[in-house]
């Protein structure tokens, strides 16, 4: 107790004095990133398009549809594809020595900054189609509701599998501190090496 | 992967499990006591209620059915699902058991399917003994425990005795550590002395007189749900009256100016309601907190009310993530507020039929000090930083520019006189003000590492917490944001999400700076 008493400082931080997060470098997302988007965008408005336009010519089909669905979603493809590439190009990583910065967000704008000591889990994820774009997405799991898990999309299968090591390492020497101990015994599942 | 997610389960295994226990450890398992059958029916036949209420209101199911159905099936099917109901209970009774173990409790229940729930005392952050008054006379309590996994991990013991339920409660809180190491709820002193005598032990912060507790059911925002449920019951009833009454003729050979009479009679009928409603709310406020006690038991804060269900709510301190402080509309008229006690996955409102929040009832303006005996510190602050005046301003363009156009088709479109369109601009006007109110009740103050956010429309209401139990930053800007150099800062706390709107982005950064760095250096980790 007198040896905390004597190590326990408690001075003033100067609030402009701290490390601000937006001086963080960010990582973009990876080139396949836009390629997967552009691939289920097209995919999905393309079956809808070609299925709108070949319907009229279906035999024992009396199915007259107009070319406005075809049109509209020519439209909504074409301005889905622009908002991907603006997605691509506005979202990015950061790992700092104590958090994880995300951003992403075409109109608004949104910067997510995850201190390691407030996660709980990481996850990886990864569709078909993503495996096949060499593509994988990191969940990482807080306190607070469904709304509060952070999801960072744009990662290599490599990267993202650096990301959750790193991830847990840092959550894993959090909780070695003393002090930490009992609530990492407590509240959290257990780190385990990559497998 | 797999193996994070085995180890995850392992992890969730420690709340809920669904494997047996080892025959060993049967022994040293209880039962409930038999008069819990009551409280078990009362609870399903509440649920059953609660959760068939809105169908029937809704869907105008229940005005088909009793199309259908005449009365007496009607009344053999009530009893059909109300004798199910009670084989359901017995079997669910005669299937309950818990046990005491030395660290945690844990419970044995399921009607179909059998499910084991361990809940570790260190994981508790409020501890409930409930007494409706039927379990009075036999010495027996209900006692819940909460832990941040919300209600899926809440053990809930109705119907043991109350000398049982106080020691577990003063053991999980830590004071009994050196007790012996299983309870025996046999051996339990059951006597008759009340909840109030335990709460009596600490120091007494805070009572509210029975005219205090009226004042927060009227201003309570129970009233609206009251208003809800009778606009739907009269709504109904008047329109069966309405249809019979034009089956017999009544309407036509009504003198018109009759009808002027008649939309008095509704008016003053209406408002009679109205105040009806007010008084039963505060009625079941008196019910809801009777004599509400709030005691400071060092460690921990105690909170005892409650006429038909005296209720004792014990939360660690320590486990105390924000408190709200309330002020409803009409509670700014009376001068009422209520503080919520926010905990992890906690709920800011009361909704019927969730778990009770820990709330302290019937403030008046002297009485926020409080505050600061709640969680050491916290004092309320003098004054509050306001939001960029971009907040209204962009919202009352928007608004405006949105409002004058439809109101301009309409009545190009309609052809009416340009008279007629003086209401929907009334309305608008009413909308401006609304954002004007809106905007000025946004703020924020920030003392050492406490962070008070205010908001409010007509009423308004004051978040506060320490920086280090932030989980998460947000920072969100919109394209207008980006522009003018404003961003919405959101903070995740375990309790939910606090937003500050429009703030200036250097204000913004060194709030979210300040909060990444609270986080970052907390002793205290995770929830």
């Amino acid at each position: 107790m007198n040896e905390h008493a004597n190590s326990f400082s408690n001075r003033p931080v100067e609030v402009e004095a701290l490390p601000d997060f937006r001086d963080a470098e960010l990582n973009p997302v990876v080139a396949s990133y836009l390629r997967h988007k552009v691939a289920t965008t097209v995919g999905f408005w393309g079956l809808f398009i070609l299925v709108s336009l070949a319907a009229p010519f279906l035999p024992f089909v009396d199915f007259n549809l107009s070319k406005y669905p075809a049109a509209i979603a020519s439209v909504i493809m074409l301005l889905s594809l622009l908002h991907a590439r603006l997605d691509a190009r506005h979202r990015g990583w950061a790992l700092r020595e104590h958090d994880l910065i995300y951003q992403s967000g075409v109109i608004f704008r949104k910067q997510v900054i995850l201190p390691f000591a407030r996660i709980q889990h990481v996850e990886t994820l990864s569709g078909p189609i993503e495996r096949y774009f060499d593509l994988m997405r990191v969940k990482c799991f807080t306190a607070g509701g469904q709304s509060a898990d952070l999801v960072v999309e744009g990662l290599t299968t490599a990267t993202a599998g650096q990301v959750r090591r790193y991830l847990l390492e840092q959550i894993r020497d959090d909780d070695a501190q003393p002090g930490n101990a009992s609530h990492a015994d407590d509240h959290r599942p257990a780190q385990q090496d990559d497998g | 992967m797999q193996m994070i997610i085995a180890r995850r389960s392992k992890m969730m295994a420690d709340e809920t499990s669904s494997s047996q226990p080892d025959d060993d450890t049967e022994q040293g398992w209880y039962r409930l006591a038999p008069m819990a059958l009551v409280f078990l029916l009362l609870s399903a036949v509440q649920k059953f209620v609660r959760e068939n209420l809105f169908l029937f209101a809704g869907a105008g199911f229940g005005v088909a059915v009793f199309d259908f159905l005449d009365a007496w099936k009607l009344g053999l099917l009530a009893l059909a699902l109300f004798l199910m109901g009670i084989v359901g209970t017995m079997i669910f009774h005669r299937r309950f058991r818990f046990r005491i173990e030395d660290d945690a409790v844990r419970v044995r229940q399921g009607l179909i399917e059998k499910k084991e729930l361990r809940v570790r005392f260190a994981r508790v952050q409020t501890v409930q003994i409930g007494q409706p008054f039927y379990f009075k006379p036999f010495g027996l309590v209900r006692f819940t425990l909460e832990t941040p996994g919300g209600q899926q991990s809440e053990v809930e013991l109705p119907g043991i005795p109350r000398g049982l339920a106080e020691d577990m409660r003063d053991r999980i809180i830590g004071l009994q550590s050196d007790s012996p190491a299983v309870l025996d709820p046999e051996a339990a002193d059951s006597s008759d002395a009340s909840l109030a005598d335990s709460a009596l032990a600490g120091t007494s912060l805070y009572q509210a007189s029975t005219w205090r507790l009226f004042r927060h059911g009227l201003s309570s925002n129970q009233i609206w749900l009251l208003a809800g449920l009778a606009a739907w019951f009269f709504g109904t009833l008047s329109e069966r009256f309405g249809e019979w009454a034009d089956a017999q003729g009544w309407f036509v050979d009504i003198d018109p100016t009759a009808w002027e009479l008649l939309w008095l009679f509704v008016g003053g009928l209406i408002v009679a309601l109205l105040g009806l409603l007010l008084v039963l709310s505060g009625l079941l406020s008196i019910v809801r907190f009777h004599g509400f006690r709030l005691s400071d038991h060092g460690d921990r804060l105690v909170g005892l009310g409650g006429l038909l269900d005296q209720r004792e709510q014990t939360v660690k301190r320590e486990k105390i993530t924000g408190l709200t402080v309330k002020q409803s509309g009409l509670g700014r008229l009376l001068g009422c507020w209520h503080i919520v006690v926010r905990q992890t996955s906690s709920a800011e409102e009361e909704m019927p039929g969730q778990k009770k929040s820990f709330i302290v009832p019937g403030l008046n303006d002297e009485d926020l000090s409080l505050t600061r005996e709640i969680v050491a510190g916290w004092r309320f602050p003098d004054q509050f930083t306001p939001i960029a005046q971009r907040f209204r301003r962009v919202y009352w363009m928007r608004f405006a520019a949105f409002g004058l156009i439809a109101i301009g088709t309409w009545l190009w479109i309609s052809g009416h006189a340009i008279v007629v369109g003086l209401i929907p601009l009334i309305g608008l006007a009413l909308i401006l003000a609304a954002v004007h109110l809106r905007w000025r009740h946004w703020g924020w103050s920030i003392d050492r590492r406490e962070l008070w956010v205010r908001r409010g429309f007509v009423g308004q209401s004051f978040d506060v917490f320490d920086l280090d139990r932030v989980q998460q930053v947000q920072i969100r800007r919109s394209r207008y944001q980006r522009r003018h150099d404003l961003a919405n800062l959101v903070l995740v706390l375990p309790q939910g999400l606090v937003t500050v709107p429009y703030l200036t982005l250097g204000n913004a950064a060194q709030l979210a700076n300040q909060a990444i760095y609270a986080a970052e250096s907390a002793t205290l980790h995770r929830v």
